[in-house]
């Protein structure tokens, strides 16, 4: 036993044989086999939760297929699946081919991938095995998942491809994206004018640039509350987005005001697309800006 | 993962795998030259560990179906489980029977270390309370008391990063006050130090202003790969040529 283990190993070549990278290196490629298809992929986040991450994933969605584009989502929030409901697709299911999953559509067509399609009425996710409790095994499942998300569901050719993140600060939920998205467009960030998320969400914001998510601009939600029955509206927190947004250069791209119409559609499963509503104008807006800041070259060839 | 036949000084062949219990694996290796065997046996834990990295030992046989580890893993129903903790379980016997969970392998811990195998490891991270703070630090620099009006002027949770960015940039001009001018210079200088001309300024105000803050990270990129640090009208002109590609 003269030699050392470094000694030997370096005049030995190292085979696959359990082909556990073959399989690996498998994976990756079913996702971008899956994804070639698809020509933006954003993800819609958060440092916050209770922002309305989910509603504005929904509303881009439905103002982006309102001008035409093909439209998915998929719901990265795996524990509080709530996509489906806000589409009125909640209660549907994936439908298995061998060529992968058929995911359900919504209102213009919308294709939706949720962990709420797989889920019996009102139970939790809940895993099987020894390790079903352990949050190391967790946060590998859970990617693993999204990776199925993302490879298994048949897409198809889409314009847009739309991932709502989980809330809170989901450190390992934006990695797992950009890791199996390498040409991800970028993040959409949301917040509410109060302190306390434009707070967290600098956080995030830093988080994302630091692992090369592009960040797009910022979208102030609940900015105000407009008055169902006198039509005035009056400011809810005290914060300073367009602050933050100077602070951190980065475009401010529309505020949302709290609807209560909004709240009495989507929330039941009916989602409301009247195209004339003036908060579903305010979502037409910022995709148009999304779409100008995608398609920024052409408009810098134009006017600069 | 592999194991090496020392006295062979070879990598052993992957054989086959079996399931010698519920939630255990035997993963077997044999040697190429003196044909000795070694078969690695995982415990419940390790199994779903591996399973769940969605490959199978020794490769596929039949293709992956649709959602294959999610739909097989998922427990629908939301009743009291049944294998919940059976790992914990586990481990809980081999320490009732008498064994280290950091049995064989693990170096024990020198005596007067602590015993923690990871504190170390976060001490040298700097994650320990005890680290130094940078948040904390006090300020080096006189902050005039317009300038001070300025920052206070600003949303309190921006004001800590807008202030350690101004005085990133004073400290790299050697200035030891922040007056207003060293602000709105460190505005318009980014971390790498790119200066906009006036002209320049001036153009990137017929872009619509929620493209702006892209479009001057784009214009700042093609101005260091040109080697150059200041924003002029000509590099404007060059990088307006550049953009015309795309169209």
């Amino acid at each position: 036993m003269g030699k050392d283990l470094k000694e030997i190993l370096g005049n030995l070549k190292y085979t696959d044989d359990a082909k556990v990278i073959q399989q690996l290196t498998a994976h990756t490629k079913h996702v971008h086999d899956r994804m070639a298809g698809i020509k933006h992929k954003l993800v819609i986040m958060s440092g916050k939760g209770g922002v309305g991450k989910s509603m504005t994933t929904v509303n881009l969605a439905l103002a982006l297929a309102r001008q035409g584009k093909k439209v998915g989502i998929i719901d990265v929030d795996l524990n509080g699946p709530c996509i489906p409901q806000m589409m009125g697709i909640h209660g549907k299911g994936l439908e298995i081919t061998p060529e992968g999953a058929r995911p359900p559509e919504g209102p213009y067509g919308i294709k939706v991938a949720s962990m709420d399609f797989l889920l019996s009425e009102a139970a939790p996710v809940r895993w099987k095995g020894p390790m079903d409790l352990s949050p190391v095994w967790l946060g590998l499942m859970e990617m693993n998942v999204i990776r199925e998300f993302l490879a298994d569901i048949m897409w198809g050719e889409l314009d847009f491809l739309l991932a709502d993140l989980p809330p809170g600060a989901a450190a390992d939920k934006p990695p797992v994206i950009a890791g199996f998205l390498p040409d991800l467009a970028g993040a959409v960030v949301v917040t509410t004018p109060s302190e306390v998320a434009s707070n967290v969400v600098q956080k995030s914001i830093g988080y994302a640039t630091e692992l090369g998510i592009h960040v797009l601009g910022i979208i102030e939600n609940m900015s105000h509350y407009r008055c169902p029955s006198c039509g005035e509206e009056n400011e809810l927190f005290e914060g300073n987005t367009e602050g933050m947004c100077e602070a951190l250069n980065l475009p401010l791209l529309g505020r949302i005001p709290f609807d209560r119409d909004f709240a009495k559609t989507f929330d039941k499963g009916i989602p409301l697309l009247d195209d004339q509503h003036p908060t579903i104008q305010r979502y037409q807006d910022i995709v148009g800006r999304i779409q100008s800041l995608l398609d920024y070259k052409k408009i810098l060839a134009e006017k600069l | 993962m592999k194991f090496v036949c020392l006295n062979c000084e070879t990598y052993m062949n992957f054989e086959k795998v079996e399931k010698p219990a519920e939630g255990t694996l035997g993963v077997f290796f044999a040697c190429p030259s003196c044909d000795a065997k070694v078969s690695m046996v995982t415990n419940p834990g390790e199994t779903q560990m591996v399973s769940t990295l969605g490959v199978q030992l020794g490769g596929r046989t039949v293709d992956a179906i649709p959602l294959e580890m999610t739909r097989g893993t998922l427990k629908e129903e939301v009743s009291a489980p049944t294998d919940s903790g059976s790992m914990a379980a586990y481990l809980n016997d081999k320490i009732q029977a008498g064994e280290s969970s950091a049995s064989a392998g693990a170096t024990p811990a020198k005596e007067g270390e602590g015993g923690c195998p990871f504190s170390a490891m976060v001490a040298q991270m700097g994650l320990t309370t005890g680290g130094t703070s940078t948040g904390t630090q006090q300020s080096d620099l006189q902050w005039t008391p317009d300038a001070q009006e300025r920052l206070g002027k600003l949303p309190s949770f921006v004001q800590p990063m807008v202030k350690g960015s101004v005085e990133t940039y004073a400290r790299k001009n050697s200035y030891t006050t922040v007056t207003l001018q060293v602000m709105d210079d460190s505005k318009n200088n980014t971390s790498d130090g790119m200066n906009w001309s006036p002209e320049a300024e001036e153009r990137l105000k017929n872009i619509p202003d929620f493209i702006q803050p892209m479009a001057r990270k784009e214009i700042e990129r093609i101005a260091q790969e040109r080697g150059v640090t200041t924003i002029s009208a000509e590099l404007m002109d060059e990088a307006k040529d550049k953009f015309m590609k795309f169209m």
